[in-house]
């Protein structure tokens, strides 16, 4: 059959030029000028408008394009695989004699190839351009959730299967499809509830289109139309960050004697050919400094750093690694720059209420006790992305700690700004928005490519597609649904341990009984007053009436009869009485109902709730399909995608599909699919992009210096080897991340001074080669912890919900203190609008969505902030109660201390001098101005205290202090 | 900055750039001069260093305007009410708007008929430029100022729309308008932030401070606030408990460290940035409540800008403080008004007429007082909001009470000064004054023009970022509206 079939196909072509003598084939040839002559002489016999044969009528294109009993009868812009040519070219159509001629058949195909076009050019209208507008005004109400009159209105499929009220399209007949019918009517959607949901009603045009898409048959797409997608090219794959990691041995070097582990050797090798060499080794004090502001966020205390330096040798220095890597304080520091990669924020933002997230913090928990635990880079991405699919399906009842920690972990894709909270379901490009925003955060975080580029149209510069993008959002389409969305505000899990939630109920039960009897009072207060108002209304009414309604409300409601159950809703503006209605009428129930209100108001406070999690889960059931968006708009559907992931990324990796833990009918798998394909050992970008990260951490720059770009259009590293070797020795440890800082850190690259040379200078001005470490001003967060630990305010608390701020009278932004002091930066509420004044002006991101790295400004307002905030000089005066109590009359012991407690270091003699005639100027001002201001407090001891505090305060305005060598 | 043949002071912002650091920091001239702000200029968006500072920046060409000040009407004001007439209204006073207009609506169940505005119209000025009775002070600068009717925007609402008018998307996280100018052209002056905010004290905008956010451009280019009542920034006078002597002390104590510290760094010139960074904070304190301070005004200007008259203060305020600002040399300043009260869905009557008393006058305060201070030419003023309101009612029965919802697909702005050509009318609505249909202006092409009027092409004014040279425009058509350039 096929072979006669392609015999005939071919006898076709090549009869067409016999045929066509005379007769050319049209370029565009439409169906009233070209097609309906033809079909008029051969086909209408049978196949005319009335009681066509097989229910195919051939006399407009909509009728041929509607089909008949066996299906379509032209694919558009497909003659091969329609029925229709398929017939004419067998000769089974027409079964006369009066068969189709090869120029015939010819003209056929190409409109059929062309388009279908009818005159007015116009092309048919398929399934992608009918779905948008029920996507954007009507899947709200009638999608995969929400199914209103048990009606869908995703896909074509399920619109033909229609609803409670029957199909709502019937091909062909737009009279009959009651969606049609609904919409021209007015009555959808629902005038009443446009503005709840975002949605306005289709235009006129859009009206037309569903007209003419279902006059036309309501085709369904051509997958054969799809576009020729763009194939990645070896070239494409051939791209250094494309290619699995190569692992090459460390070469040898002429400065053996500074190598300490492979770093060195491949660090020494690439200064040795400019002829250069490391700078010398930092001194202890400093070293010691630099490794506890590096791996803890904070400087030693003067009692660490003298325990250090009673015996500062290389293996001591290994301890102090190990130990501050096993502080607790470690997680603090480290999580926050995992932190700026989710984006991670105490708001929504967007809008101007910028509503808190209340349960944000876990997810910043998760991230420090994963750190502090050492989870290792793949599990600790697993769990990230999809920490719901990791619990085996049947298992979700038994909560366990962990169950409740890989949940809170999938909050990092939950930390984008999302204001769609601020009307029922936000706009659909809103929703898209949002999840667009997490791709970006996936893609510049793990992946290190510029994935969000794609969105709108293929990569400009690196070999991703708009396919590829959108393959990518449908990995995430089960759990965020543009189209069946829920908001950020109720998008939350309520877990609990067996144990929690019975800790809660105990807790709770007492208050609960309190509020059952409150809410008993209430009701006894009202009872009266409502009987006495809602007389007053029945003496409007009609005696018989007036008896009939007494017996009614008299009647619990589930005991009412059918005429009962009438008359309380023709009456219910006489029976409902609201208590608003009963305060405004009776003022002394007012007072008394105000009272019981508040008292129910602060019981109901206290009750615990269940914990809750904002977590990204898999909503379970079929998610709607996912379309690529021409141009990243909403409106403009192109082809259908499938889950996968970016084509140039598989050469020499499992593919996603083969990853894939199959759908267990509570999830997709589709998350854990991907956290499986990104975990890959030899997977080139995975492992490159986290070594990278936490170089740049440790040594000012990047070896890649754009860390979330390792596209074409990124830095190529200045020590591909290196990179290389960091890559697989960080698989090869078993993805430890811990392991790579003490690697790093033990490095004698690590060790250098950061006070070159004028040579080294000269060779290497840009650092490139790591020819010294490089001076950095503290972060934001650290400055702000450092200062507190320095002054001995430091409330060191961790975890839990975040500490509120507040503004202070002069407008700086500030956290609320504790009784022992001020918690760590990251465990203050991160509100976008509201960030403390301090972080503001040193430099903290505005996440959008997310930071990948920081900036560091050089501004005044840095100066004016700790020169003037008053919480500065305050907290100076602090420590210098603090030094006075411990040094009582011994001012050189005093400023001895604040030197070590502030830099770190003991002042040199020439410092301390100094020092000592400054507190005495300064000591001196102060007592003159406290003179001149009278205070009675003993004013020698405050003198000499508010100038040890403005001593203090001095130190802590220092470069020395700001600065990290 | 000084051309060859031009006297010293080449004008009177010229004059406070020079006498503030004369003044106050000969020394620190010298020493910003050699080591952050080198006088090699560098073209805006072309930096290869990731130093990011508000030093002068040469611009792409030749501009015409140096400074812009901008009066954000946040809320969408009516332009039909104010500065696009029509008639036409009259003739379907009452009927029943068409379908296109009836799916361009916020408040749906809300509708009414078609309303005309109830103000008198006029023209003014030699070029005949059309106002209502609500804005006579307006009126006034008719020939100074370039009207633009066929402004069309993309969303309905306020916060995408605000979004879209500072940063070009509906996106929370794109830089501002303002941070986009200062990051290409830093300032002429180093003694005060180069974009200025002063925001209404009754309250914030809708949107906050997402409105001058640099988002990814570095945050020295973000807009600073200056407060119009008390200190102007957060912690910038001394803590008023500390003595002068101790203040002195300290300052003295701190430069000694610093020069030690940066004695033995030799090579770090973030360090010296960071000492002029400490001296130029203490030259701002001066610098902006100097600035701020309006004693020195005479009666005759504050009662220009409406000073005296308790509905106008606030907004007149602002508006002197701004002249005050750019002709210190301040690039970009940016005034709101509190919450949105050009939002007027009720009683559009009643509050219009408070929002026009609220800014008229000082609106044409600031053309008039820049004209007269010569400093108009090349100082550009923007008036508008993020989009205009319907020809139709918004009601929900007392025709007394009717307002006007959005329309975001046509309404007007304007701008003068700054190389704009006084007097000219751009563009049209359709006859109803919905929808812009002739020689319509986006947003894009709002932003094109302001930056053209600043010496920068929209196309080359980038960011680096992701791999991707991101741009005000981003890849939005943009074109420069030439039909309003002088």
């Amino acid at each position: 059959m096929c072979i006669v079939f392609r015999l005939l196909y071919f006898a076709c072509l090549f009869f067409i030029p016999w045929g066509l003598k005379g007769a050319e084939i049209p370029p565009t040839p439409s169906f009233e000028e070209h097609i309906s002559e033809i079909f008029t002489r051969k086909c209408i016999v049978c196949h005319g408008s009335d009681s066509p044969q097989g229910g195919l009528s051939l006399t407009t294109s909509a009728e041929v394009l509607r089909g008949g009993k066996t299906g379509p009868a032209v694919v558009v812009g497909s003659a091969e695989r329609s029925l229709l040519v398929a017939k004419v070219v067998s000769g089974a159509m027409p079964p006369i004699n009066d068969k189709l001629t090869a120029s015939e058949i010819a003209i056929v195909r190409a409109w059929i190839d062309g388009g279908a076009l009818s005159r007015d050019g116009l092309p048919v209208l398929t399934e992608k351009d009918a779905i948008p507008i029920f996507q954007m005004r009507c899947v709200n109400c009638h999608g995969k959730r929400r199914r209103e009159g048990d009606l869908d209105l995703r896909t074509l499929a399920s619109a033909l299967k229609g609803g409670k009220s029957g199909p709502a399209i019937v091909r062909g007949n737009p009279g009959e499809s009651l969606v049609l019918h609904r919409i021209k009517s007015g009555e959808m959607p629902p005038p009443e509830m446009l503005f709840e949901n975002q949605v306005r009603p289709p235009s006129n045009e859009e009206v037309e289109v569903l007209q003419r898409w279902i006059a036309e048959g309501a085709q369904d797409d051509n997958p054969q139309q799809q576009p020729q997608l763009t194939k990645v090219s070896k070239d494409d794959q051939s791209f250094w960050a494309f290619k699995a990691p190569i692992r090459t041995k460390p070469p040898p070097v002429k400065h053996s004697g500074r190598v300490h582990n492979p770093i060195d050797q491949f660090l020494l090798a690439a200064l040795e050919k400019k002829g250069l060499t490391y700078s010398p080794r930092a001194d202890s004090q400093t070293l010691v400094r630099r490794a506890y502001l590096d791996l803890i966020g904070m400087p030693p205390t003067p009692e660490e750093m003298e325990a250090f330096m009673e015996e500062p040798t290389e293996e001591a220095y290994g301890h102090l690694i190990d130990r501050l890597l096993g502080s607790r304080h470690y997680g603090e520091r480290w999580a926050q720059v995992w932190l700026d990669l989710a984006g991670y924020a105490d708001s929504e933002g967007i809008i101007d209420e910028d509503r808190v997230r209340p349960h944000a913090w876990r997810y910043r928990d998760y991230v420090i006790r994963a750190l502090n635990s050492d989870r290792t880079y793949d599990q600790f991405l697993t769990e990230q992305l999809a920490g719901d699919e990791l619990i085996p399906a049947g298992k979700r009842d038994q909560v366990t700690s962990e169950m409740i920690d890989i949940l809170a972990a999938t909050g990092f894709l939950r930390m984008a700004p999302d204001g769609t909270y601020s009307l029922p379901n936000g706009s659909l490009a809103e929703r898209m928005t949002v999840i667009a925003d997490e791709i970006e955060v996936l893609g510049s975080s793990v992946l290190g490519l510029t994935v969000g580029c794609a969105r709108c149209h293929d990569h400009k510069y690196d070999p991703i597609s708009q396919h590829d993008y959108y393959r990518f959002s449908a990995i995430l389409q089960a759990a965020f649904d543009p189209y069946d969305w829920i908001k950020p505000t109720e998008r939350h899990l309520e877990v609990a341990t067996e144990q929690d939630r019975h800790e809660i109920s105990e807790f709770n039960a007492p208050i609960q009984i309190a509020v059952q009897e409150l809410e008993r009072e209430l009701e006894e207060n009202r009872k009266p007053y409502r009987k006495q108002l809602f007389e007053k209304r029945l003496a409007k009414l009609p005696q018989n009436i007036q008896g009939d309604l007494r017996d009614l409300i008299s009647t619990p409601k589930e005991k009412r009869n059918g005429v009962q159950q009438y008359l309380a809703e023709s009456f219910h503006e006489f029976i409902d009485i609201s208590d608003e209605e009963l305060t405004t009428a009776f003022p002394e129930f007012k007072t008394k109902y105000d009272e019981i209100k508040q008292s129910l108001e602060d019981k109901k406070k206290k009750l615990r709730p269940t914990p809750r999690i904002r977590a990204l889960y898999d909503m379970g059931g079929e998610p709607s399909p996912t379309y690529l968006l021409v141009r990243g708009e909403a409106q403009s559907i192109g082809h259908r995608v499938y889950p996968g992931v970016p084509e140039v990324l598989t050469a020499g990796l499992k593919p996603y599909g083969q990853l894939h833990p199959g759908k267990t009918g509570e999830t997709s798998g589709n998350r854990l699919a991907l956290a499986r394909w990104l975990t890959q050992p030899n997977h080139p970008l995975t492992s490159r992009v986290m070594v990278n990260r936490l170089w740049m951490n440790h040594f000012g720059h990047g070896l890649v210096s754009t860390p979330a770009n390792f596209g074409r259009t990124g830095t190529p590293p200045s020590h591909p080897q290196l990179l290389d070797w960091l890559a697989t020795e960080f698989v090869r440890t078993g993805w430890s991340i811990k392991a790579m800082h003490r690697l790093m850190m033990t490095s004698e690259a690590y060790q250098q001074s950061s006070q070159p040379d004028e040579m080294t200078v000269k060779g290497d001005p840009g650092n490139i080669l790591f020819s010294r470490m490089p001076l950095q001003r503290m972060s934001a967060e650290v400055l702000h912890d450092s200062i507190l630990r320095v002054v001995g305010r430091l409330d060191d608390t961790s975890f839990g919900e975040p500490v509120p701020v507040e503004k202070h009278s002069n407008g700086e932004i500030l956290p609320k203190a504790s009784e022992q002091g001020r918690r760590r930066a990251i465990y203050v509420l991160k509100r976008r609008r509201t960030p403390l004044t301090l972080l503001d002006v040193f430099d903290l991101p505005r996440l959008s969505p997310n930071c990948t790295e920081r900036t560091v400004s050089n501004v005044a307002p840095q100066a004016l902030q700790l020169l003037n905030s008053e919480k500065l000089i305050e907290d100076a005066r602090f420590l210098a109660a603090r030094l006075i109590d411990e040094y009582p009359h011994e001012p050189e012991k005093q400023l001895r201390s604040l030197y070590q407690r502030v830099l770190s270091r003991t002042p040199t003699e020439k410092e301390a001098k100094s020092f000592e005639k400054d507190l005495s100027l300064l000591a001196l001002n102060w007592r003159s101005y406290l003179e001149e201001k009278r205070f009675d407090a003993p004013r020698n001891a405050t003198a000499q205290w508010y100038a040890l505090g403005s001593l203090a305060h001095t130190l802590l305005n220092s470069a020395e202090f700001i600065y990290i060598d | 900055m000084q051309r060859p043949g031009q006297p010293y002071f080449s004008s009177r912002r010229d004059f406070f750039h020079r006498i503030v650091d004369g003044l106050q920091g000969a020394a620190l001239a010298s020493l910003l001069g050699a080591d952050l702000y080198g006088s090699d200029l560098v073209q805006p968006g072309r930096h290869d260093s990731r130093i990011y500072d508000l030093s002068p920046k040469k611009p792409h060409f030749e501009p015409k305007a140096k400074a812009v000040v901008q009066l954000f009407m946040n809320g969408g004001p009516s332009q039909i009410d104010m500065f696009d007439p029509k008639p036409a209204l009259q003739k379907y006073a009452g009927t029943i708007p068409a379908r296109d207009l009836l799916t361009d609506i916020l408040f749906s169940k809300e509708v009414g008929g078609v309303m005309p505005s109830s103000f008198r119209f006029a023209k003014y000025g030699n070029s005949g430029m059309d106002f209502s009775e609500l804005v006579p002070h307006m009126a006034e600068c008719a020939d100074d100022i370039a009207m633009i009717r066929s402004m069309h925007t993309n969303h309905i609402n306020h916060e995408p729309a605000i979004f879209t008018m500072q940063g070009g998307r509906i996106a929370s996280d794109r830089p501002a308008l303002g941070a986009w100018v200062v990051y290409g052209l830093g300032s002429e002056n180093q003694n005060l932030p180069a974009y200025v905010v002063l925001d209404d004290p009754k309250g914030l905008p809708v949107n906050g401070i997402q409105n001058w956010q640099s988002a990814y451009l570095p945050p020295v280019y973000q807009g600073t606030r200056f407060r119009s009542e008390g200190p102007p920034v957060v912690n910038i006078n001394p803590h008023s408990e500390l003595p002068k002597q101790v203040l002195e002390a300290q300052r003295n104590l701190l430069r000694w460290l610093d020069d030690r510290h940066r004695g033995k760094r030799p090579n770090e010139p973030n360090l010296n940035a960071r000492i002029s960074g400490y001296e130029l904070a203490a030259r701002m304190q001066t610098a902006a409540t100097d600035a701020l301070d309006l004693s020195s005004e005479s009666e005759a200007t504050k009662e220009m800008y409406g000073m005296n008259d308790p509905v106008s203060r606030s907004f007149g305020t602002r508006c002197l403080m701004a002249r005050r600002l750019v002709e210190r040399g301040v690039r970009f300043v940016q005034i709101y008004i509190e919450d949105q009260i050009w939002d007027n869905h009720f009683q559009i009557d009643k509050e219009l007429r408070y929002c026009c008393g609220k800014t008229d006058k000082p609106s044409a305060a600031l053309v008039k007082d820049l004209k007269r201070t010569g400093l108009l030419d090349e100082t550009l003023v923007i008036w508008g909001g993020e989009f205009g309101r319907l020809p139709i009612a918004q009601t929900i029965g007392d025709p007394a009470t009717a307002g006007r919802d959005h329309s975001p697909s046509g309404f007007c702005l304007w701008m003068a000064g700054g190389g704009v050509r006084g007097g000219t009318v751009h563009g049209a609505t359709d006859e109803i004054g919905h929808k812009a249909v002739e020689d319509r202006v986006s947003v894009h092409d709002f932003h094109a023009t302001i930056l053209h009027l600043l010496g920068m092409h929209d196309r080359d004014l980038t960011f680096s970022r992701h791999g991707l040279d991101e741009r005000l425009t981003d890849q939005f058509p943009a074109r420069v509206v030439s039909e309003i350039l002088s």
